[in-house]
This record gives C-alpha cells, structure tokens and sequence, in this order.
C-alpha cells in the first residue's frame, strides 16, 4: 500500500489521553497531542461511568481559530490540552471510568475518526488520593 | 559429459528460481487484498437509497473514503470530480463512501457539484477499508479496483493528480 508521506501515528498515539485525581472531587484530564497532530475543541467530550458519579466539564480551553470552508469558524489544539474535570456523585472508595472522546487530523493530510478512550481511576476512601490505576484500552473508534 | 552437469545445473537452477517466483506470487497474491467484500457492500446514498456496489462490477472502481470533517479529503475532491468527467466515458467510476452524516454529506456534495455517487458509511464500511489495507483506520483513503475487480491500489493520504494519472494509465 502507498502510504501518506512520513509514517502517522494511530489515533491513540497521536491523541494520548491521561487523567489523575487531584482530590477525591478532580479529575485533571490531558492529551497529549504529537507535534504535526491536531485536534478539534467542539469534538472533544467527556463522560463518566457510571453516569451515577456525576461528571461536571467547564468550557473547554480556547483553541486556535481557523476558518474552515465547510464549517465555519473552528477551533484547534495542539501540545498539551488539560482540562479539570469535577465529579459531583462519586462515592468514597468507587472506581470510575472516565472517557474522553476526540477528533482530529495530522498535518501531513489525514484525519481519524472520532476515537473513545478511557482510564479508570479509583477514588480514595478517605481524604487520600491514590495513583492512576492505569489507562483503559483503548475501544473502537463510532463507540 | 560436462555439457550434460552443466544442463543438469540449469535445469536445477531453473527449478528452483520457478519454485521461488511460484512461491513469491503465492504471496503476493494473497497480500493483494479481495474486492470481493466491497463488491458485497450496499449502502444508502444522500436520499437514503440503498445502492448495491456491485452495480459497478466490471467498471475501473475508485472507492474514496472520505468525511466533511476531513479538510484533506475535501480538498481532493475537485480532482476527483474532474477525472470522472474525464475518465467516466472510458470505463471508470468514482464512488465515494462517507463515514458521516447524510445531511452534512449532501450539503458538501451539492456545494462540489460532485458527480459521482456519494454513499455513506458507518463501522461496516471503515472496517472494510481496514481490511484493505487502512490500518490506522484514517482519512482519506483510495482504493482503485481493476475491470476484472483486482484491487490495484490503496492509498492513505491524499491521492496527488500525478499519482492518479499515472495508474489510471497503466490501467485503461
């Protein structure tokens, strides 16, 4: 197969999702985009499971305006993106899921479906935050 | 009696380099992925009209898999556009699959004044494009199929006019 110019990165790569707890309430949540990767801030969601933990998500940082021929005005991320996200119904000692779904396209001329990925994260039972549990698999992408 | 090993080597030599080409063609006929998968596919176009693939059997078939969220597919689609109105009379017919909305996909199409048929696809379809070679399952890609239905070429990326000609030459 004749491939795109360079050798791009698959979706999970390109787009790397983590999150932390930075109390038994926040969630920090990051991507990581690759340098020559982007992606679209209206496309990037958040939810939590369950739904029972009660994700809140603030407005998502300003990206960088561009004006797309289709769709108007839109706005892009590239480097790093960290949102903070609040968990309003989790329960002391409850292991959530959180799954960030996003959309975006390398600069060498390819875009990637919408992709799903999740970290599970463990509340503490008291006041003390533990490590990250580890990232999710990531699940196929139209999820 | 030396002539004779000497006839003996060749015939050896050229048992084996049969053995080997058979064998590489074996390989490469099996890396080549089927159309026959596509060929099976039916897809609703803009009005939601289911359309069998297989309408197209026996035509030079350039299946695009493209999505109005993907500025570099979009932007090689007037290309697209205008092989087919050069192309279209010798046998060969674009179709493009859309993992997108039908009424996004509409707009886009009649904005384009595209002329060729634009389906929309959803899982089934980019795992079919996966099983013909997509493996980071990305945008755009170009599949180019052959009269007998051979898969002569896919493509990940946009598809440059050059590069199009060129196997549209070797083809036709």
């Amino acid at each position: 197969m004749v491939l795109a110019q360079g050798n791009p990165l698959p979706a999970e790569k390109a787009f790397r999702f983590s999150a932390r707890l930075l109390d038994a309430q926040t969630v920090e949540a990051r991507f990581y985009i690759a340098e020559g990767y982007y992606l679209y801030r209206d496309r990037v969601h958040f939810a939590v499971e369950p739904a029972s933990a009660g994700l809140s998500v603030p407005p998502l940082p300003s990206g960088k305006v561009k004006e797309d021929q289709f769709f108007g005005r839109v706005e892009t991320y590239r480097g790093d993106v960290v949102v903070n996200l609040a968990l309003i119904g989790a329960k002391p000692g409850e292991q959530v899921v959180i799954a960030a779904e996003s959309q975006g396209c390398a600069d060498i001329g390819l875009c990637y479906p919408p992709t799903v990925q999740r970290v599970t994260l463990a509340l503490p039972e008291g006041s003390v935050v533990p490590k990250v549990q580890g990232e999710g698999a990531r699940k196929p992408w139209l999820n | 009696m030396g002539h004779r090993i000497r006839s003996t080597i060749l015939l050896a030599v050229a048992g084996a380099l049969a053995l080997a080409g058979g064998i590489w063609l074996a390989v490469w006929d099996q890396a080549k992925p089927s159309s026959d998968a596509l060929f099976a596919l039916q897809l609703p176009d803009t009005a939601g009209v289911k359309q069998p693939l297989s309408q197209w059997r026996g035509k030079v078939v350039v299946v695009n898999f493209w999505a109005t969220w993907c500025e570099p597919c979009r932007e090689e689609m007037p290309e697209f556009v205008r092989a087919q109105t050069e192309l279209g009379p010798r046998g060969v017919q674009f179709v493009g699959i859309a993992v997108d909305q039908a009424d996004r996909v509409g707009r886009f199409a009649k904005e384009l004044n595209l002329n060729y048929p634009a389906l929309i696809g959803g899982y089934d379809a980019m795992e079919l494009s996966r099983a013909l070679g997509n493996v980071l399952v990305a945008l755009p890609f170009t599949v180019v199929i052959d009269r007998h239905g051979r898969v002569v070429q896919t493509h990940l990326g946009p598809m440059r006019p050059q590069q199009l000609r060129s196997i549209m030459k070797d083809i036709l």
